[in-house]
């Protein structure tokens, strides 16, 4: 995927234009991933504006939570959540993934709630 | 014309035939020249080996019928899916706990059903598969288990999902989690085992080993059946 | 006929206590719930990319069938079930795409009329918080209760309606009426790391321990919340914890509606206690 095709496909998928970032800050600084993120929202948003398609590759993108601090917070009003799935969403539908149903330990499936397999694997399984 | 005389035109993977006016997908197939090595088993509508997909002229719609219970229509485009990939969790079933946890460790993508209900329109039984789905992803063993039980193992519902489920193969653990561990146990039948096991039916039993072909055979013609 | 109910999945085996709980608290408040006839997953995440009707089918479904079941409202109580519901029933009422899509693969007519409602809403609304107050016993009074909403209910803001998307008030409100003490808790609505659980162990344990400990800080004598996710992640954990860190005191994690139960004296057996793996049975010596 080109630069451009990245650009357009993530507009589209999520409605949001990257390019109203000021890079503030403020979603990286309340993101629920932050612990575990090499690159964190701003970034993120940053690595679009310019255009760089290596954040399609990028494993932050699946650690988000959908938790919409970021969205919440946005002073420019950018729905970050709606472009972190977007990025998931191209990969989804090429078939790349991360979270199979075979890897879950079957310890965790004795216990866990469904619901969070459910959204587990709508977020991020194809 | 009689209806006997009457040839339709179907088409079987695309190519054109004709076959007689009244016969099922099956035979009009074999009158077509195929001739069936799998994809065929009961002719009766039991086994489910022939599950078959079609549209018709008139609807963008995907039927589905099985071959040997569904008669050819003029028109009709078909293809015969007696088989679909499935994957199939092994599992000692005198081990497993009728719970949802024992339904999610051997089948965890239930929990990718979409509601899409592709599987309840395709399923020729006319199962609720969806519903059976839903059921068993809440843990409701005895729910999927009754829902299913009319399901013959065609796999057409799998061909069909975009979760990836097969769902007769969960629909088969519930039902044999349900007869294994949930099910009453039938009082009459223990209490009969009982009695053979305490040996009440010995005499007779060895009695009958005794008799000749001859009298075996006229107190069968004897016997008493009910009118 | 009672109001209609959609249980969940989760709330069949898992979190049938949030279930039992919430049938019975209201039951005895004079809000009879009816589950609705026949129900599949309501599908837990709104799909958030803009052209992906197909993960709002379900919700959907769900939605206009239960438009023909009573009286304009559907109940929900699980946190997940209640977010998609009312983003899915906000699209079909305001996206006109997302409600010809969805009208013509499900072929329902249905346009969003219906009231998608938490029990928080139902118990302010139409019993009214002062008359809740007339009917618990003093058996909660001073209890120091974390209300944990998650990131579930209260965002987004414009679609929920639940109140500040990150300072919502109504759970306290409801803690209030039982006659226990709201404390002050600025992560009520942090995340606690949601389906995470499947994917990155350090990144659910990290947001737990901040959570609970935000709880502690603040004496908190148990956290109540009405997401089994929520209230597995942060119970579950617990163990590890404490034996990781000798110091670590564990914290029970209730569901609001358990927590009403026990003010209402309903039976400790419909509360669904014993499912707990940190045990709030202490909790009912303490009034
Ligand atoms: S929605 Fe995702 S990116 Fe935004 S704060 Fe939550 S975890 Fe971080
Ligand atoms: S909060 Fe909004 S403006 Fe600030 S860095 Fe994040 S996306 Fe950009
Ligand atoms: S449930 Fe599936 S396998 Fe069973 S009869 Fe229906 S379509 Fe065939
Ligand atoms: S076809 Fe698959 S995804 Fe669709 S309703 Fe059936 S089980 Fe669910
Ligand atoms: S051959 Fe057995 S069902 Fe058709």
């Amino acid at each position: 995927m080109t630069s451009e095709e990245m650009t357009r496909k993530v507009k589209e998928l999520s409605g949001q234009n990257p390019y109203l970032c000021m890079q503030c800050g403020l979603c990286s600084a309340s993101c629920t991933g932050i612990g575990v993120m090499d690159l964190l929202p701003r970034q993120v948003m940053r690595f679009l504006q310019l255009g760089k398609e290596e954040i399609l590759k990028n494993r932050s993108i699946w650690m988000c939570t959908t938790c919409l601090i970021c969205t919440a917070r946005c002073p420019r009003g950018i729905d970050i959540a709606r472009v972190m799935e977007a990025l998931r969403t191209i990969n989804l539908r090429k078939g790349n993934d991360i979270l199979a149903p075979e890897d879950v330990p079957a310890e965790l499936l004795a216990e866990i709630p469904q619901m969070a397999l459910t959204s587990g694997f709508r977020k991020l399984s194809a | 014309m009689a209806a006997e005389n009457k040839m339709v035109s179907i088409y079987i993977m695309g190519k054109q035939y004709e076959v007689p006016y009244g016969v099922t997908i099956m035979k009009a197939m074999e009158y077509a020249g195929y001739r069936f090595i799998r994809g065929c088993g009961c002719r009766g509508g039991f086994c489910g080996a022939c599950g078959t997909v079609y549209r018709k002229p008139d609807s963008f719609r995907l039927k589905v019928g099985l071959a040997c219970a569904t008669m050819v229509e003029d028109g009709m485009h078909l293809t015969q899916i007696p088989f679909y990939p499935a994957n199939r969790a092994s599992y000692k079933l005198e081990e497993l706990s009728p719970s949802l946890g024992t339904l999610l460790q051997h089948y965890p993508e239930v929990t990718r059903c979409l509601g899409c209900n592709q599987c309840t329109r395709i399923c020729p039984q006319e199962l609720s598969v969806m519903d059976y789905i839903a059921a068993a992803q809440r843990g409701d063993i005895e729910k999927t288990a009754h829902q299913s039980f009319d399901c013959i193992m065609c796999g057409l519902c799998a061909s069909r999902c975009p979760a990836e489920i097969v769902q007769y193969n969960v629909g088969i653990l519930a039902r044999r989690l349900y007869g294994r561990h949930i099910a009453p146990r039938a009082a009459h039948l223990a209490e009969r085992v009982g009695e053979i096991k305490a040996g009440k039916f010995n005499d007779e039993l060895s009695r009958l080993m005794q008799m000749s072909k001859e009298e075996l055979q006229r107190r069968y013609e004897a016997r008493d059946i009910e009118q | 006929m009672g109001i209609p109910y959609f249980p969940g999945c989760t709330l069949h085996v898992k979190a049938k206590g949030l279930d039992d709980s919430t049938r019975a608290t209201l039951a005895a408040l004079g809000l009879e719930l009816t589950e609705l006839p026949e129900w599949t997953c309501c599908g837990t995440a709104f799909p958030l990319a803009q052209d992906n009707y197909m993960g709002m089918v379900a919700s959907a479904r769900i939605l206009a069938k239960a438009a023909k079941e009573g009286d304009g409202r559907l109940v929900t109580v699980c946190s997940f079930c209640y977010n998609v519901l009312k983003r899915v029933n906000f699209a079909l009422k305001n996206n006109d795409e997302a409600r010809t899509k969805l009208n013509a693969y499900l072929e329902e007519n249905y346009n969003g009329e219906l009231r998608v409602l938490h029990p928080l809403e139902l118990l302010r609304d139409d019993l009214g918080f002062d008359s809740l107050k007339t009917r618990v016993d003093r058996k909660l009074k001073g209890m120091k209760v974390a209300c944990y909403y998650g990131c579930m209910l209260s965002r987004p803001a414009k679609e929920m309606e639940f109140g500040e998307p990150e300072n919502p008030a109504l759970m306290e409100e409801f803690v209030k009426a039982v006659g226990a003490e709201p404390v002050d808790f600025p992560y009520k609505t942090k995340c606690c790391g949601s389906y995470q659980v499947l994917n990155n162990y350090d990144l659910v344990a990290g947001r737990v321990k901040d959570i609970l400990k935000a709880a502690r800080v603040r004496d908190s004598e148990v956290i109540i919340t009405s997401c089994p996710l929520c209230q597995f992640n942060l119970d579950w954990l617990q163990d590890r914890f404490a034996d990781e860190d000798k110091s670590f005191s564990k914290i029970p994690v209730l569901y609001f509606t358990q927590l009403l139960g026990i003010a209402l004296e309903i039976s400790v057996a419909k509360l669904g206690l014993d499912n707990h793996y940190v045990d709030p049975k202490p909790l009912l010596q303490a009034g």
